[in-house]
């Protein structure tokens, strides 16, 4: 059995641990925040601007997916299904064709797999669909997603606000504070009854991101069969549901399969171990009681990028590894980090750490640092995710093929 | 071309335009302005936000000194809800001349600029973030001017009086008859239409622009360009308007405005009034400067950073020189005496906060030519708007907090506190659906996040209102401009930020994937 610590507890860091557990090995997640799932649409982005499963295998050499493989990439897939699967929160699509999903804003998000809640609002689907706000939701504009879909050749039937049935209407909701109404029976019961009589003549009816956070998948159905149509929900600002609701599942099986999580301590030190110096034996964490030592046979790094704080980007022009200093790819100088319009590809996108084919972290000769040192998902640099739409297929397929190496 | 006349023409909105056009409206004469861009588009709304109590020229310029320190009073007077009364502080730090202190102290009191000097201690009783080094300090009467808000009641004002101000108009021609200007040929830029404006006299109030549009009427003014860079930090850690005791230099102010502090100032000369980059150098400097002041500042987190283009006056006898070296009075020219150009005044350099009697000297001059008896008014008319006075986040927050939850507003700008009906009100208010003039009016999207999440929210709105405008308000360009703030500060917690914003707008909703809007 082998003991492996994995920093942190984003998309990357829990689906690797749940890979480690699942093969029976002793897992300690260490994780100083919550990762950004909250901040993401919840579905798998693999590859937005082309068919995924064509475009990967023409990437330059440094690129994460090159790097990791395209078997790990599918081996990652069908674990990752496997897991919502059992969760009951399917995730229908596939790595060759991409979804077309209305954004809030009405633009088209292309990904390869969504939840279903989602996914029934693929715009391939040709059934005439109506888009529905939310009386005192604060996070969705039905007009203006309705116009700009409009404005691509899109059909939208009409647009609605529905009521909420509340005494006390004077209230801003946030989509969180409505998703843990809709986890409530009693609650989609009454929607069900003040809305049905609006929805006449609707068959596709498109929501918000905001039925349920803890058995969504079971909200949906109900809430389906009770007003006799089929309803999709379109993510909008953070906290986005979609994402929460993966956390949630990730974290929820996590604990069910035995790994043991610390969070809120910083990584502050690494002990080296190995007769030349090129093991890393262990990790120092920050503790309320003081710096205490974590051993393990295998350290995981999943700290990711700058959102996230495993690249900090420093005043006097450099970015640094935060945890443990590892040499980062990047440009020196602030001066050539950023663009001048935030809509443009900007060079920081691409920083990160160069590994070789084994997820190992590489020094500035091309040579792994640590043996048992693996990294993965937005710390890896080489790959700009966002203009990409690749961010959760390399958090996936680098956090497999960095267990499958490290547990041999 | 549609011709129309009026008797007096001002181009330029800034600061100095709208007080010239405010000053004429009430001497009764009929007044168009014209601006190129949007209300504080120009040097007027690129300043720290300081009301100058005077004591920053009392050395090198003193009758700069002395205007300051009597057009601070008299605004105090006519435009109080433009003004927080914050109060100032001149520092001197070990590492300042020795001597300077006492030479200033002198002539502050010779010139009647109020200062009076306390002690080190009393200082860090008032302000605790203070450098505790600091050797003397002197208290003036400095206060915080919000310059939208001074601009919009400018705005109004004129208005009631019935004159006009044409924003988004911008002048491209002048038309003379024999050595006297006879009209202006403008450009509407939204339609692209052209104009003709037949005006008895025309105020040439542009600011950096003034050597080009004076260059109209082949006429040569010398003008430098002394680009300033400021840079508002996410927190407020002093109340009080910090100046350094020395001869004035690079990054020697920071400003109290609003929920931020603004670290000012460079001075570049710069060639193009347009030319607004930021150097990194710039951001460096004003950061340890501001740190000297106030040492906290080094763990505080930048917000934004921009720049403003000072026009200044350069003598034919100065060749050469740094453009901090020249000075800062306000230079009126009077073309007919100069020049032998009948029907033309250029205004320029001066400070915002003496922004009213320029206006009154240069209308002076105007009525002397034209044979107009009246007097200036504007010395002693109010200019507050009491219907818009909720601006100040304190009063927001006070008004939001009386309010019972059942007419509770939504806050769409979380960091800004601005509402619903407020973004509601200014949309109608405003001629266009633009964001950006939200944000001026309301500080939309202007705190910590700039306008990461409202923006978004804001489109909504304003797509709901006008449902065939095509851009929703501009959300593109709304978003670009508050990214061009932050791009010199992005390192850090800023580029976090930043990212974040990316995260949201393009991989949440995809936003670049839009179909170009349709005119």
């Amino acid at each position: 059995m082998t003991d492996v610590l994995i920093v942190g507890a984003g998309l990357t860091g829990l689906f690797a641990s749940l890979l480690v557990a699942e093969r029976g090995n002793a897992v300690t997640l260490v994780a100083q925040g919550r990762g950004g799932l909250e901040l993401s649409h919840g579905c798998i982005d693999i590859w937005g601007r082309a068919t995924p499963s064509r475009a990967l295998s023409q990437l330059r050499k440094s690129h994460p997916y090159r790097l990791a493989g395209t078997a790990a990439l599918h081996a990652a897939l069908e674990f990752f299904e496997e897991i919502t699967q059992q969760a009951e929160y399917p995730f229908p699509g596939s790595i060759s064709r991409n979804l077309h999903l209305p954004t809030a804003l009405g633009a088209i998000h292309p990904t390869a797999l969504a939840p279903q809640s989602l996914a029934q609002g693929d715009l391939f689907d040709g059934t005439p669909f109506t888009l529905a706000g939310i009386d005192n939701l604060l996070d969705f504009y039905p007009q203006l997603a309705a116009s700009n879909l409009r404005r691509a050749g899109i059909a939208v039937q009409s647009v609605l606000e529905l009521p909420i049935p509340m005494d006390d209407t004077h209230h801003d909701f946030y989509t969180s504070d409505l998703a843990h109404f809709f986890d409530k029976p009693n609650w989609r019961e009454e929607v069900a009854r003040v809305w049905k009589p609006q929805l006449i003549g609707i068959k596709r009816l498109g929501l918000p991101a905001v039925l349920g956070l803890r058995d969504p998948q079971h909200v949906l159905e109900d809430l389906q069969e009770r007003l006799g149509l089929t309803l999709f929900e379109i993510p909008t600002l953070p906290p986005s549901l979609p994402g929460l609701r993966l956390e949630v599942i990730l974290r929820r099986r996590a604990l069910n399969t035995g790994v043991h999580f610390i969070e809120g301590p910083r990584v502050v030190g690494r002990i080296d171990g190995g007769s030349d110096g090129r093991r890393v034996s262990g990790v120092v964490l920050q503790t309320v009681g003081g710096p205490r030592v974590y051993t393990a046979d295998v350290v995981i790094l999943a700290t990711g990028g700058i959102l996230n704080g495993g690249l900090v980007f420093q005043q006097d022009g450099r970015v640094q590894e935060s945890v443990f200093d590892l040499p980062v790819n990047y440009d020196q100088g602030r001066g050539y980090w950023t663009t001048t319009s935030p809509i443009d590809s900007q060079p920081y996108s691409g920083y990160g750490l160069l590994v070789n084919d084994l997820m190992q972290p590489l020094d500035d000769k091309g040579a792994p640092i640590f043996e048992n040192l693996y990294v993965a998902g937005g710390l890896l640099g080489g790959a700009d995710r966002t203009m990409e739409g690749s961010r959760q297929g390399i958090d996936l397929a680098t956090a497999y093929r960095a267990v499958e190496v490290a547990l041999g | 071309m549609p011709v129309l006349s009026t008797q007096l023409l001002v181009i330029g909105g800034g600061s100095t335009g709208l007080g010239v056009a405010w000053d004429a409206c009430l001497r009764g004469l009929k007044v168009v302005l014209v601006e190129q861009g949007d209300l504080g588009q120009g040097t007027s709304g690129r300043y720290h936000g300081l009301l100058h109590s005077g004591g920053r020229y009392v050395i090198s310029d003193p009758t700069s000194a002395r205007d300051c320190a009597v057009e601070n009073r008299v605004l105090r007077q006519i435009a109080p809800h433009t003004i927080e009364d914050t109060g100032g502080l001149f520092l001197a730090t070990p590492t300042d001349p020795i001597d300077f202190p006492g030479r200033w102290f002198a002539a502050c009191q010779e010139l009647g600029v109020s200062a009076e000097e306390i002690t080190a201690a009393e200082a860090l009783r008032l302000e605790p973030a203070l450098n505790p080094r600091i050797s003397r300090v002197f208290r003036v009467q400095d206060g915080s001017l919000d310059s939208f808000d001074l601009l919009h009641a400018l705005t109004a004002a004129i208005k009631r009086a019935g004159g006009q101000v044409w924003l988004r108009h911008r002048v491209e021609k002048l038309i003379l008859n024999g050595n006297t200007i006879v009209a202006a040929e403008i450009r509407a830029l939204d339609t692209d239409e052209l104009l003709t404006i037949g005006a008895d006299f025309f105020v040439n109030a542009t600011g950096p622009w003034a050597g080009q549009v004076a260059s109209m009427a082949d006429i040569q003014v010398p003008i430098a360009l002394g680009k300033g860079s400021m840079v508002a930090m996410a927190t407020r850690p002093i109340h009080t308007i910090i100046n350094r005791c020395r001869p004035p230099s690079d990054g020697d102010i920071i400003v109290p405005v609003g929920t931020v502090a603004v670290l000012g100032t460079t001075d570049v000369e710069v060639q193009q009034p347009t030319d607004t980059t930021i150097e990194p150098w710039e951001v460096d400097f004003l950061l340890a400067q501001g740190e000297i002041l106030v040492p906290q500042l080094a763990h505080q987190r930048p917000l934004r950073a921009w720049a403003g283009v000072r026009p200044l006056y350069r003598p034919t006898t100065v060749v050469l020189g740094e453009t901090r070296e020249l000075p800062r009075s306000q230079i009126i020219l009077d073309h007919a005496d100069r020049d032998g150009l009948q029907g033309l005044i250029s205004v320029f350099s001066g400070k915002l906060t003496i922004f009213r009697l320029m206006a009154e000297q240069v209308m002076d001059m105007v009525c002397k030519h034209m044979s107009i008896a009246a007097v200036c008014h504007t010395a002693e008319t109010p200019l507050t708007m009491k219907s818009r006075s909720f601006y100040k986040l304190p009063d927001r927050l006070a008004k939001l907090e009386v309010t019972t939850s059942h007419d509770l507003p939504q806050v769409v700008c979380e960091c800004e506190l601005v509402t619903r009906p407020a973004i509601e009100e200014a949309l109608r208010f405003a001629s266009t659906l633009d964001l950006d003039d939200v944000r001026r009016e309301l500080r939309l999207g202007m705190g910590p996040c700039q306008a990461g999440f409202c923006a978004f929210r804001a489109a909504g709105i304003a797509h709901e209102l006008a449902p065939t405008a095509p851009t929703s308000g501009g959300l593109i360009s709304f978003l670009e401009e508050r990214w061009r703030g932050m791009v010199p500060l992005g390192w850090g917690h800023t580029l976090r930020q930043m990212e974040l914003t990316r995260r949201i707008y393009l991989e949440l909703l995809q936003t670049h994937s839009l179909p170009e809007p349709t005119k």
